[in-house]
């Protein structure tokens, strides 16, 4: 299955890629009319610093963007006490009509995946994102701009961690 | 012949280990006998009690899951048990063969040995007739008393209150949520109910139930009687061992089995409120009463019946839930009131506390420099619980972060060097992938 990864030596943490989660997931997906219509949620991914606080050493230190990886046996699928959280075609999904806002998945994801607003928000892969706006798969890779975001399975992804990194404008991939 | 799998029990660790057996060996002769028609989520009948969600929302997994999975659910009482003999014996006087059993019996709630607690209107919260019996009863219910300050006591509470009941909890103990909170974190929920109108009584021993055709009160220790048409129990569960009479099976206060969730009984397993497995934070077995720790075990039980050699990695005790809107989760020994299925004193030598404003309060507690419980209150504190509780799950050395634990975001990025130190005990894929995308 295909799943995201980050590869940190390219990552800046500009968090270009949270607040084009967030705004994927609002009914405009739109960032100038889901502002102006107070639509934006919480991103479903966070630049996180390697072994420091948040933020703190953006520059110098290990940033990479995390979110939900899709694992399997999923600790939020058991944890669910509605069958909201379940698996589908390898993804982990959470049908927000059946969630009831328990949290049993925030306190049982180990990597911190799953936000709780109302409903459990987490990475559903922009399910509907080509479809309603025609746009490239994913909106946290087309956002990024060191192109360190990179879909694919893990085996892939250690191919591009084996090649040097290069200039955006030279065009590695 | 195909091999028969015989799970007794339809609930979470049931369910999840049919779907398991399901999974993995499709052409397996799956039976699931249940004295319940219906396979429901029993931490949701609050929800359904309070008006939260209809009937048709309480199924975790579709009404025809057992049918389209192709397996047999039998609607009958497991009565009897002969090892011996590979055999269950049913209400309905069927006797079922096995290759391999799974023991999913759950549990029931435990009533206090008082006075009147048979009469009718009294009520437990465990199963969805419970609470149709409840409803059914709420036109004439002016007054409810609640016996049991725990998650059920308090659930029932906050829905009668829902339905403008007036709602009075009798609480032995000295706080509300004596197994999941510590003093001071009760207080906080203690006085959310009684903002919403709930009078929370606290060591406060029930001793009677009164009344002759009709409740009329309960009465306490001390001599005063709370009047009311309706009393619900919420005093826990024990595990249900009808089964195991008669039977070699070991037992303590649950079915003892051991990391692969056998019992000591060859082709027997168990899994769910009624098992008694690994405690990774008590180190010893203990039961841990909850839906995570059902459905996590009847997927280990179901694979190891398979002859899937799996490990149960252990559960610890661990909770979520939110009374009138205030999230908490806590986990491990976040409880210091001594019992026998409470904590023991010398369980923790530090507590890290912040309650930077009303409402929002974090508590952690370790023993040598490793978590073994924790509080979290509010919207945001909550959302570290993941990470704190995977910390205290492979019990991590975690004195380099301690300043910030407090603080501590759901960022696990934070905690990657300390997880590629540990790398062995986090064996998963996923963390195994972040350690060498990040080379630490």
């Amino acid at each position: 299955m295909e799943r995201l990864f980050c590869d940190p030596r390219r990552c800046v943490g500009c968090r270009a890629c949270e607040i084009a989660c967030a705004v994927e997931h609002t009914p405009s997906k739109d960032l100038f009319a889901s502002v102006l219509n107070g639509e934006l949620g919480p991103p479903r991914r966070r630049v996180q610093t390697v072994g420091a606080k948040p933020y703190r050493v953006a520059i110098g230190g290990v940033v990479l963007s995390l979110g939900c990886h899709h694992c399997d046996p999923a600790p939020c699928v058991d944890a669910c006490i509605t069958g909201a959280m379940h698996k589908e075609d390898g993804q982990t999904v959470c049908d927000l009509e059946k969630c009831v806002g328990c949290w049993m998945c925030v306190m049982s994801c180990p990597y911190g995946a799953i936000t709780p607003k109302v409903k459990a928000l987490k990475c559903d892969l922009c399910p509907d994102r080509q479809e309603k706006t025609g746009r490239s798969r994913y909106a946290c890779i087309e956002a990024c701009p060191t192109e360190a975001l990179f879909a694919g399975t893990f085996e892939e992804f250690q191919k591009v961690l084996a090649e040097p990194v290069t200039a955006v404008w030279e065009g590695t991939r | 012949m195909k091999p028969r799998y015989l799970i007794i029990g339809a609930s979470a660790a049931g369910t999840s280990a049919a779907e398991t057996l399901r999974r993995y060996a499709p052409d397996a002769q799956v039976t699931v006998v249940s004295d319940e028609k219906i396979t429901y989520s029993k931490p949701l009948l609050s929800y359904y009690l309070a008006g939260k969600l209809g009937e048709e929302q309480l199924f975790f997994r579709s009404p025809d899951f057992y049918e389209r999975h192709g397996i047999e659910r039998i609607h009958a009482r497991a009565v009897g048990l002969l090892p011996e003999k590979n055999t269950v014996e049913l209400s309905d006087g069927q006797k079922l063969k096995y290759d391999k059993l799974l023991l999913a019996t759950g549990a029931a709630p435990r009533f206090p040995h008082i006075e009147g607690i048979r009469k009718d209107g009294v009520f437990g919260l465990r199963k969805l007739e419970d609470a149709h019996g409840i409803l059914a009863r709420l036109p004439k219910t002016k007054s409810a008393v609640v016996l049991g300050g725990g998650l059920v006591g308090l659930k029932a509470a906050a829905a009668l209150k829902e339905h403008g009941v007036a709602v009075t909890v009798l609480i032995d103990s000295p706080h509300a949520l004596s197994q999941m909170l510590d003093e001071s974190s009760a207080r906080i929920f203690e006085r959310i109910f009684e903002q919403n109108g709930v009078a929370i009584r606290t060591r406060a021993k029930p001793v009677a139930v009164l009344g002759d055709q009709q409740i009329e009160g309960v009465q306490i220790a001390l001599g005063e009687v709370f009047p009311c048409e309706l009393v619900v129990v919420g005093k826990g569960v024990d595990p249900s061992l009808e089964l195991l009479e008669g039977t070699q099976i070991r037992k303590e206060y649950g079915v003892l089995v051991d990391d692969y969730l056998r019992t000591s009984v060859e082709n027997i397993y168990a899994a769910g409120d009624v098992a008694q497995a690994r405690d990774v934070v008590r180190g010893e077995p203990w039961i841990n009463a909850l839906w995570p720790c059902a459905v996590e075990q009847g997927r280990v039980a179901a694979l190891n019946m398979l002859g899937i050699a799996t490990r149960y990695r252990g559960s610890m005790r661990m909770n979520s839930v939110q009374f009138f809107g205030v999230p908490v989760i806590s986990a491990g020994l976040a409880v210091l009131t001594p019992g026998p299925l409470g904590g023991r004193p010398g369980e923790h030598d530090e507590t890290l506390e912040s309650q930077p404003a009303p409402g929002i309060y974090r508590k952690i507690f370790l023993k040598d420099e490793t978590i073994v419980g924790f509080v979290l209150v509010g919207d945001v504190p909550i959302e570290a619980a993941g990470v704190l509780r995977i910390l205290m799950e492979r019990r991590v050395n975690v004195a380099s972060i301690k300043e910030e634990l407090l603080e501590l975001g759901p960022e696990l990025g934070r905690l990657l060097p300390l997880i590629a130190e540990n790398r062995e005990r986090f064996v998963e894929r996923e963390f195994q992938e972040l350690v060498q995308t990040v080379g630490v």
